[in-house]
């Protein structure tokens, strides 16, 4: 043949894999940090998150409460999100349902 | 020349190729233009619009108060959201079940913005063809400045997306006379300049990588598909064998199906695949690969719709169920939870009390041989105009209240607190007993609230 025309893909179109960890940790973290500060905030006004024997509050204004209550909810979600990736990543493959079967065969003969 | 094997492939960490769907015409594109155009308006605008000398839609954080046109909401709706939520998911698995990834293609903002910005792109850098020799190209004058033109347009139309976000939350009015008078509050700063670049990288560099590897629905949107949701599928069955041929040629006598191989269908593809290997994870739905191909199957004289719109049952050539159990579930589920909101938005209590005991003094015994408690009582008027409202209480015999009254006039939207001071007999009570605090709108008797307290005396 003559090859790829020029139009044509030739590179792999995929992201490299550092990429695609990069991606699946801070997405899903992310996600599920907007929720969580939508929540959290919905019930606890952070004017009020403090000693209330000792002021000023934690926060010297809400804009601060929410942004900084968002950024740790991510931190959080992210860490989370990136031991499940670790583990996903370092397990060793599943084994197929042949394999699987074998092995419960052994056991049971033993 | 031929491409290696290994370069093709490339290692785990090989950079990706960059994916240039080309430029194409149709019916369903000009479906998804309408559908851009509408929904970018509808973000852009929506900021812009005024309602009772206020901004329409504002979600005011720092007053934690969220105006939608006449509608305010406190903290304390905070189910509805909850429960629109609910209903945007469950709007996506019924639309999902009866047409397939309607939403990925035509109103995702993943998908719209994208689409955007390879507007953009190919305004200025030209078609497919030259946007693939540009990016081959040596950097000369020619490149620089269309590159450059390039990253100003995006950079600018994203810095006006995060201010147009912004401006949900900050009056944009304001807000464009502070980015004007580079006097923006550092929170506002950040948050015009955090959603800007996530616009910029999102549409303009990670584009279709989002939906493959970061989008949960593009994995779990299988699980709501059956074989009568309509998906976008070649027709096997018809075009293969596929292969070129000359023009006027039957192609059966070359033992030929009506695929002409022309690979259309793989260019125009925002995510770069081939849909005539069959339905992939990947597809967004967006039908560029049905224009493609029905503008060749006109030119080379086929019947349209070898990539169709489809069933699973209609490629089979068996009936297609519209309205099947899971539709009807969904449906019936859907109305339900929409009826219940409109129910509840229209039907809310707009005034409401709160109840708080003086901090200072348990009790107080007067003079007169009574006992005094003292509270704040907070009336929170949601309603759009101002109230006046009495103030009472119940739950003691000989119970008297006393405040600066009798009328307290409470703004649109606002809370006041209101100083009471509450009498009982010395001997009417031992100990303490819970009181019941009820407010009352004066021109509207049917607007009221009532709120629980505690009445402390001394136990002797």
């Amino acid at each position: 043949m003559f090859g790829p025309r020029s139009d044509e893909y030739t590179g792999r179109l995929r992201w490299p894999r550092l990429g695609q960890d990069v991606a699946i940790v801070a997405w899903p973290s992310f996600l599920v940090a907007s929720v969580a500060t939508m929540v959290t905030f919905a019930f606890l006004d952070p004017l009020l998150v403090g000693n209330d024997d000792y002021p000023p509050p934690a926060f010297s204004t809400r804009m601060t409460g929410y942004a900084v209550g968002f950024f740790f909810y991510w931190l959080v979600a992210a860490l989370s999100s990136l031991l499940t990736l670790y583990l996903v990543r370092t397990a060793h493959p599943e084994p197929s349902e042949t394999e699987q079967n074998a092995e419960d065969g052994d056991r049971s003969r033993a | 020349m031929t491409v290696p094997e290994a370069q093709v492939e490339g290692g785990l960490y090989a950079a990706r190729q960059k994916i240039y769907p080309r430029e194409i015409g149709g019916r369903f594109q000009r479906l998804r233009t309408i559908a851009a155009w509408a929904l970018l308006g509808i973000f852009y605008l929506i900021p812009w619009i005024a309602w009772g000398g206020r901004q329409a839609v504002l979600f005011d954080l720092p007053a934690r108060k969220f105006h939608i046109f006449g509608l305010t909401l406190w903290p304390q709706d905070f189910y509805f959201l909850t429960w629109l939520l609910v209903i945007a998911a469950l709007s996506l698995f019924f639309f999902t079940a009866l047409a397939g990834r309607l939403f990925c293609g035509y109103a995702c903002p993943q998908t719209v913005w994208t689409e955007t910005f390879l507007w953009m792109e190919r305004f200025v850098e030209g078609s497919r063809s030259q946007q693939m020799k540009l990016a081959k190209a040596p950097w000369n004058a020619q490149k620089i400045l269309r590159k450059g033109a390039k990253q100003f347009l995006w950079i600018a139309f994203s810095l006006w997306t995060g201010f147009t976000f912004v401006g949900y939350f900050t009056p944009i009015r304001e807000l464009a006379h502070l980015i004007a008078t580079f006097s923006t509050g550092p929170w506002e700063t950040f948050w015009v300049l955090f959603y800007g670049g996530a616009t910029y990288v999102n549409a303009g560099f990670m584009r279709e990588q989002v939906c493959k590897y970061m989008c949960p629905y593009a994995r779990f949107q299988s699980a709501m598909f059956d074989k009568d949701t309509l998906i976008i599928t070649y027709d096997e069955s018809r075009g293969e064998p596929r292969g070129a041929r000359k023009k006027g040629i039957d192609p059966k006598s070359k033992g030929l199906g009506d695929c002409v191989d022309c690979t259309l269908c793989v260019q125009v593809c925002p995510t770069g695949i081939d849909i005539r290997k069959g339905l992939q994870y990947e597809c967004i739905a967006c039908a560029a690969c049905i224009d493609a191909c029905d503008e060749v199957m006109d030119k080379v004289g086929y019947p349209r719709g070898l990539i169709r719109y489809d069933t699973q049952h209609g490629i089979e050539g068996r009936p297609k169920h519209v309205v099947r159990p899971r539709t009807i579930v969904y449906a019936v589920l859907l109305g339900g939870l929409l009826a219940g909101l409109a129910w509840t938005v229209t039907h809310r209590n707009v005034v409401g009390v709160d109840v708080l005991r003086d901090r200072n003094a348990l009790f107080r015994e007067r003079a007169d041989g009574r006992i005094e408690n003292v509270y704040n009582v907070k009336i929170l008027n949601k309603d759009g105009e101002a109230h006046e409202f009495t103030i009472g209480a119940s739950g003691v015999p000989g119970l008297e209240v006393d405040y600066a009254g009798p009328k307290v006039w409470v703004g649109a939207g606002s809370v006041q607190g209101v100083p009471v001071r509450m009498r009982v007999p010395r001997e009417a009570l031992a100990g303490g007993a819970d009181i019941e605090v009820a407010i009352q709108v004066v021109d509207r008797p049917e607007l009221t609230a009532r709120g629980k307290a505690r009445f402390i005396a001394p136990s002797d």
